[in-house]
């Protein structure tokens, strides 16, 4: 990067703020999609929002993008970071601001992990109820930009119900807070909009998000089954009896094994697992979950087990969220997918998925939240032999297609990022596109806040719309669609 | 298409703010409705989106009305997926139709009404919810897809049909509280719920806020799961009432009532079945049951004992609290009588205290309405909310002048 802006940019935040040993930079080259890469020019460190202004400002003045990161947990390339570009990193805006326990709401700076919210109000009772697996290290700015779920928002919603208002920098480098820690803020929810936004609206600085009293009894329950379709009957007769349950999760014989290979939860050997669990006033989850039990019998599990107390809870859960890094345990690489279909689709979904495994000769395993459709393909394949890493995108990709084709969403959880942004047009319409595109330009003019995520790229300048027609700028060899 | 066979001369009947629109148009389509809106776009036609015009009072008083587009027409529910407990219905439906048709496989959205014509673009649009928010968020929070009618004449969806989806901006949240400001509600998805198994409601009454308070933050902060949790004060019975909803199963709910009232200092009586049904009916209703001037407002939960003496407070004015009814989370609406400089004064108490925000004057007089600003002092999000509208509403002809933005 010129030095000239690099001055600018250690002028504006100090030179302990400004990283640009090529060492360093490389920790922030990708976010955890690693086959996405860039090395960024630069890293600025920002202490306060003051400092994310100065940032920003400095960013929009000289038209240089920028790419907001917390801890680089994303699954979709989010944070990737983008050519001639600076990454901001948030990991030292993370001090916990206040802990209001009478009215149940917690202020945070963005680099404040998932974890740490609940932690600060255990002691209370307490607990922040959005739950990524990765919730010990994401951090909460990371979970705003991706509307970050986890195994319990079948009951609970997803981030966006959890945040009650923040303050940010927009890509103008006003600073401006958005939502209010009072409900009824009037006019349109731009709040509802910025989360899930994946950093291409504006940047995080703090975040007031709602805190749930710890439920009374919490019940979990592990049933094996033969079929995975035994085990979707299960979940189909759950919820059609009027129950909602904490958390429904399932895992294949793929993830069930690489799972036991990793932190040995002593999963019973099965086709599939379900794990089922209710949570609520005692009176209520103990006759429920009698319920939940014997629909699980009922529908052929060939055992269950119901955990007795806290340290069984957690080896069930322990299983279950370690599932994807334990995929290494069985295969060289793999390739975590997120992809979501009506929940009554999952056994027609999960038959194709098979069989494309089958037949393109990849192992993969499957662990998804069944309660709402979320399914999370793990493909497995061997970078070494030649072509498979290719073989391996497209079998995600394929997969992505049959959700859009059974009416779902090309991703439940992980973001669109730099990854899915070419298969928006699988799901959207061009004017829906556009809408979005209008929604982008009017708050980013200058198209510096996290360029090149979540849309697809523009079309070439000077294409019309209308089938494919060669452009005069692929004929030449200067430039190719996606 | 002929849009001309969807359009008619306003009368009386459809008037915004007391002024007659030349020009009511009920679209039969989706395609026919953004066609409408591009046409009025394009001649700069002043434009009011209508639902069941339940609530078309709400907001700043219109300068000038050219056309009031109805989605009366616009009223099915396109498709009820119950065993993905999803469902998609056109804009025009009402509330009350489309849960009626959910409980036939024993479903719900929900969320409540004030106003039994109240339709689901409306609902939307203003983002207006009831007592079970409580547990179960605004209709925002349940928003799961949406397709809209833009002034460019272009229809556009964001969301899907399944409850869990991050893919593209959710536009759908953005509309919501947008008072029609943006582009016009086409059609929506919902997720939905199991009807509970059972419910039942305590009623607690109180001689002052103060002592209800107390009890209110003692419920809040056990473990007791309600659905509902509300208070309730009208000049005609003077007290403070606090209502606890809880649905589930019967032998829960028992367990749950012991809990509760061993909890409470006042001891509650417990309704169920037609008696709990007309209690909160009339909650619901309370605001808008007479005339009156509505304000809505908002609080900490905490703050609620410095509500309740800024609510007694109000008297001072020279205007009359009929009543009070609101949400423990801090959601509530206040109908007040009076002569206007005086329920004006009360507006401004209201606006200066830091004990309640984002005061807001629903229904007034014109007079009033000329008096005091319906929305107040502007957000920090309506920066962001007016280049949006630039840019969906180029002309500025959607709910121009009236809206929040």
């Amino acid at each position: 990067m010129d030095q000239r802006l690099v001055d600018k940019f250690t002028r504006a935040v100090g030179a302990e703020a400004v990283l640009t040993d090529p060492v360093q930079l490389v920790t922030y080259e990708c976010d955890a999609l690693p086959h996405l890469r860039s090395l960024p020019e630069l890293v600025l460190l920002p202490r306060s929002a003051a400092d994310v202004q100065a940032i920003v400002r400095v960013c929009d003045s000289e038209g240089v993008p920028f790419v907001a990161r917390g801890h680089g947990t994303g699954l979709s390339g989010g944070a990737l970071p983008v050519p001639g570009g600076v990454v901001i990193s948030l990991a030292k805006l993370n001090r916990v601001l206040e802990v209001d326990i009478p009215n149940q709401r917690v202020i945070v700076e963005p680099g404040v992990t998932n974890l740490e919210i609940t932690k600060q109000v255990a002691p209370f009772g307490y607990y922040y109820a959005p739950d990524p697996s990765s919730q010990q290290v994401c951090s909460l700015g990371g979970n705003v930009a991706e509307n970050s779920g986890g195994a319990h928002c079948l009951k609970y919603g997803f981030t966006v119900h959890h945040i009650l208002a923040v303050e940010a920098v927009l890509p103008n480098g006003d600073l401006v807070e958005i939502g209010s820690p009072l409900a009824d803020s009037p006019g349109p929810d731009v709040l509802g909009l910025l989360v899930g936004s994946e950093g291409t609206l504006a940047v995080v600085t703090k975040a007031v998000v709602r805190i749930l009293r710890k439920p009374q009894s919490v019940q979990t329950l592990l049933a094996a089954f033969d079929t995975i379709s035994e085990a979707g009957e299960a979940v189909s007769r759950i919820i059609s009896a009027g129950i909602v349950p904490a958390a429904v999760e399932m895992m294949d014989a793929v993830a069930i094994e690489a799972a036991e290979a990793a932190v040995h939860p002593n999963f019973p050997p099965a086709d599939t697992i379900l794990i089922v669990e209710l949570d609520g006033p005692s009176s209520e989850v103990a006759e429920l979950f009698g319920i939940v039990e014997s629909t699980c019998r009922q529908s052929g599990a060939t055992r269950v087990e119901v955990a007795q107390d806290e340290a069984q809870r957690a080896r069930i859960w322990k299983g279950r969220k370690a599932a994807f890094a334990a995929m290494g345990r069985i295969s060289p690489n793999y390739y975590v997918q997120d992809g979501v279909v009506p929940r009554t689709k999952l056994p027609e979904v999960l038959g194709r998925i098979r069989q494309l495994g089958e037949r393109e000769g990849l192992r993969i395993g499957n662990v998804f939240h069944a309660g709402d459709g979320n399914l999370h393909p793990l493909i497995c394949y061997d970078e070494r032999i030649e072509g498979q890493s290719a073989l391996a995108e497209r079998v995600a990709g394929e997969i992505l297609i049959y959700c859009v084709e059974a009416g779902g969403s090309i991703t439940g959880e992980h973001g669109v990022g730099a990854d899915k942004k070419e298969f928006m047009p699988k799901m959207f319409s061009e004017e829906s596109l556009e809408a979005m595109q209008a929604v982008r330009d009017a708050i980013d003019p200058k198209r510096l806040c996290n360029p090149g995520k979540v849309l697809p790229t523009p079309r070439l300048c000077g294409e019309v719309p209308g089938p494919y027609r060669e452009h005069p700028v692929e004929r030449s060899g200067l430039g190719e669609r996606f | 298409m002929n849009v001309s066979q969807a359009l008619r001369q306003g009368t009386a009947q459809d008037a915004v703010d007391g002024l007659v629109p030349p020009v009511v148009a009920l679209p039969e389509s989706p395609e026919e409705l953004a066609k409408i809106l591009a046409a009025a776009s394009l001649d700069r036609q002043q434009t009011v989106l209508r639902g069941g015009a339940t609530k078309l009072e709400w907001g700043r008083l219109a300068d000038r009305v050219d056309l009031v587009i109805g989605t009366e027409k616009l009223d099915r529910l396109i498709a009820h997926r119950y065993s993905d407990m999803t469902a998609t219905v056109q804009a025009g439906m009402p509330l009350a139709a489309l849960n009626r048709q959910l409980a036939e496989h024993g479903q719900y959205l929900p969320v409540e009404s004030a106003f039994a014509g109240a339709t689901i673009g409306g609902i939307i649009a203003t983002n207006d919810a009831g007592p079970m928010r409580h547990r179960f968020g605004t209709p925002r929070d349940s928003l799961i897809g949406v397709t809209l009618a833009m002034t460019d004449g272009r229809l556009v969806k964001a969301g899907g049909t399944v409850v869990k989806n991050v893919a593209g901006y959710d536009l759908g949240k953005l509309v919501s509280g947008s008072h029609g400001t943006l582009a016009a509600v086409v059609d929506a998805t919902f997720k939905l719920l199991p009807i509970p198994l059972g419910s039942t409601t305590l009623v607690a009454t109180y001689a002052d806020g103060k002592a209800l308070a107390h009890d209110a933050a003692v419920i809040h902060a056990s473990q007791v799961e309600l659905t509902s949790f509300d208070i309730s004060v009208s000049a005609r019975g003077g007290r403070w009432i606090l209502l606890m909803r809880m649905a589930s199963s019967a032998a829960a709910m028992d367990a749950q009532t012991a809990e509760a009232r061993r909890l409470l200092s006042s001891a509650p009586t417990r309704a169920s079945g037609d008696d709990e049904h007309v209690i909160w009916d009339e909650q619901v209703r309370a605001p808008w049951s007479e005339g009156g001037t509505v304000v809505r407002f908002s609080w900490l939960p905490a703050k609620l004992p410095a509500v309740a003496s800024l609510i007694e407070g109000l008297r001072a004015h020279g205007c009359r609290v009929e009543t009070f009814t609101g949400r423990i989370m801090g959601a509530g609406l206040l109908r007040l009588d009076g002569e206007e400089p005086a329920l004006a004064a009360a507006v401004g108490e209201l606006r200066r205290s830091t004990s309640v925000g984002h005061v807001v004057l629903l229904r007034g007089t014109r007079r009033l309405k000329e008096l005091v600003d319906a929305w107040g002092p502007p957000t920090g999000a309506n920066e962001v909310a007016r280049v949006l509208k630039r840019k969906f509403d180029p002309q500025g002809i959607l709910n121009a002048g009236r809206g929040p933005i």
